[in-house]
């Protein structure tokens, strides 16, 4: 006996509800139909279908099957033919009467692909137009929703934020880098007309090169900053450079933006499982990084022009980067929300030729004093 | 290869008898215990973008566990992450399975797993998502449910409504459209079942006595939330 191969599911009264897995013959007069009479036995019965007692449609599950039914001996029989070659040789030899119903199948399987495809590629399109429209259409909505928020609100906002950090913190109440950081941030702030924030600095004990600014003019400058920075002018550029993320209302803007943008996301996608999530998770990540990159840039630039205002030596803030450039080797700028220190060195210097000349007025306290007071070098890393 | 159920019920597991030679493919952390004579590999079914498409479209594990009985004969135990009942189905080369994505618990080697798209108003609306799990080939194949499976038996044109979010498997015979669950929108949703899919027949649908989600969401309200 050979091994048995179905190449179709039958279904009829006495087959179970799966189907009976069935050989199926395309011939002369018709279809010959094979199934297991007894599986365990290996005994085969075989029935002969006429082609003229057939009706054949599209069926199954993506309509991809060919159906086709007869009444038998014992009742209705229905066929479900998947085969590619089956098929082939039933659509060659069925004859005249058949040929309409077996080619409006077809059409119906042709119709059912081309009907998917088509919605997926409107689908697929109009999700492309929308996070088109999102990356470049979001600065200005952004910008319109930052506009309408109070001052009031963003000074809350930045005050739990500050008083949060710093109650963690080791703080600097008063001594020469308190009054150095105090005069510098006097020199800078003093000189912008109508400015809205009454700002407050505070000095924290830690190594950390940096210094941050928060929403509503509140800023930390760590001690490390000041430890490796070797002049005053050094100092007051990474300051004007975070005041202009205050001045610019940029920790704002990037709280609507990724509030909004996570809103927009989540009607859209949900919270799906699988490619969904990852695809999410990817455009917030993204657009945080543009986004951060872009205020980094203009706080830069109107840092300078702040310097320059307040007759500072702009060219502290084009030395510092350049020695924190020293340290970015092995990272790629486009992968960063910081631009790279030479860079950010290297744009300053071409706009720092720009702007017109004059003769920088030192600070009131020295420098080597205010840094010999904060103990040894830093050993933090920015 | 034979297969039986242990603890039928809640929280059942199967044992796999596997000759020496003969390997199983398994979800991935669904090995419980075997013996000695059983080797496990991670394998990704349908190579690393077979693997890939199935994570991602499907929310499935990347790696299926290979269990090879390489040094003799051994018997491996299986079972489920969630509670609720096994079934066991015998795939005969001809019949086609579709799987809801957490349905898969293991199959024979010579069962086909792929990641099938849905069309977009069963992606949409169905509950499973847009792309699913299809079970070809020959073989054992075996599926577990959250809460007990109850198989419908459906002949020709025999129609049956079910909850989208009971489904467990279906056979490809079978065709379905997703409706509203009563005829208004607002009566539709009220009434907690939203949308349901209108099976028709022929062929086989699985489902689930219990709703993850539902089950999830219920859970979730005694879960305290911390700051």
């Amino acid at each position: 006996m050979t091994e048995f191969h179905p190449n179709a599911l039958c279904f009829g009264e006495e087959f179970p509800a799966t189907g009976a897995p069935c050989l199926v013959h395309v011939e002369g007069h018709g279809l010959t139909v094979t199934v297991l009479s007894d599986a365990d036995a290996g005994e085969r019965r075989s029935e002969s279908v006429p082609f003229s007692e057939l009706t054949v449609s599209a069926g199954g599950l993506d309509h991809d099957q060919l159906v086709a039914t007869w009444r038998g001996p014992t009742g209705q029989r229905t066929l479900y033919l998947k085969n590619p070659d089956v098929i082939r040789a039933f659509r060659q030899g069925a004859p005249d009467h058949l040929t309409i119903p077996l080619e409006r199948a077809a059409e119906q399987v042709r119709q059912v692909r081309q009907r998917h495809r088509m919605v997926w590629s409107i689908v697929g399109g109009a999700l492309l137009a929308s996070v088109l429209g999102l990356w470049f259409g979001s600065d200005r909505l952004v910008e319109l929703a930052v506009d309408r928020i109070p001052i009031e609100w963003e000074r809350k906002l930045g005050e739990s934020a500050y008083y949060d950090f710093l109650a963690r913190q080791e703080v600097m109440k008063d001594g020469p880098a308190v009054t150095a950081v105090t005069e510098m941030t006097h020199r800078l702030t003093d000189p912008i007309p109508k400015n809205p924030y009454p700002f407050e600095i505070t000095v924290v004990k830690s190594d950390v090169i940096n210094a941050f600014a928060l929403p509503g003019g509140y800023i930390v400058v760590f001690t490390g900053l000041m430890k490796k920075a070797e002049s005053p002018e050094e100092v007051a550029g990474v300051l004007a450079h975070e005041l202009n993320h205050v001045l610019q209302r940029h920790g704002l803007e990037r709280i609507v933006k990724q509030l909004g943008f996570v809103a927009v996301v989540s009607i859209v996608l949900g919270n799906p499982p699988g490619l969904g999530g990852v695809m999410k998770q990817l455009g917030v990540e993204l657009m945080t990084l543009k986004f951060g990159r872009a205020q980094e840039v203009e706080a830069d630039l109107t840092g300078l022009q702040l310097l320059h205002r307040a007759k500072i030596d702009p060219s502290g803030m084009i030395t510092f980067f350049q020695r924190l450039a020293e340290k970015d080797q092995g990272r790629v700028e486009w992968l960063s929300t910081h631009p790279m220190s030479s860079a950010r060195a290297d744009r300053l210097k071409v706009e720092l030729a720009d702007m017109p000349k004059q003769i920088p007025e030192p600070f009131t306290f020295d420098w080597t004093k205010v840094r010999a007071t904060l103990g040894g070098h830093a050993g933090g890393s920015p | 290869m034979k297969s039986e159920i242990l603890y039928p019920g809640a929280f059942p597991m199967v044992r796999v008898e596997l000759a020496e030679g003969e390997h199983i493919k398994a979800e991935s952390g669904a090995m419980v215990a075997c013996s000695p004579t059983i080797d496990i590999e991670s394998k990704m079914e349908g190579g690393f973008l077979g693997a890939l498409s199935r994570k991602f479209l499907t929310g499935e594990k990347f790696f299926f566990q290979t269990l090879r009985a390489s040094r003799g004969a051994g018997e491996v135990l299986l079972a489920p992450t969630v509670p609720g009942e096994i079934v066991v189905l015998e795939l005969d080369g001809v019949s086609e399975y579709m799987v809801q994505k957490d349905g898969f618990l293991a199959g024979a080697d010579g069962v086909t797993i792929d990641s099938q798209m849905q069309s977009m108003s069963r992606g949409l609306l169905g509950g499973e998502g847009f792309f699913i799990l299809k079970m070809s080939g020959k073989g054992m194949l075996l599926l577990n449910s959250f809460g007990a499976v109850h198989k419908i038996e459906l002949k020709p044109g025999q129609e049956y409504i079910v909850d989208n979010s009971h489904l467990v498997a279906w056979s490809t015979t079978t065709t379905y459209n997703i409706e509203k669950a009563t005829s208004g929108w607002v009566a539709s949703f009220t009434s907690g079942e939203g949308f349901v899919c209108r099976f028709r027949g022929p062929g086989l649908v699985f489902i689930q006595s219990r709703n993850p989600g539902g089950f999830g969401a219920w859970v979730r309200q005694f879960i305290p939330v911390t700051e």
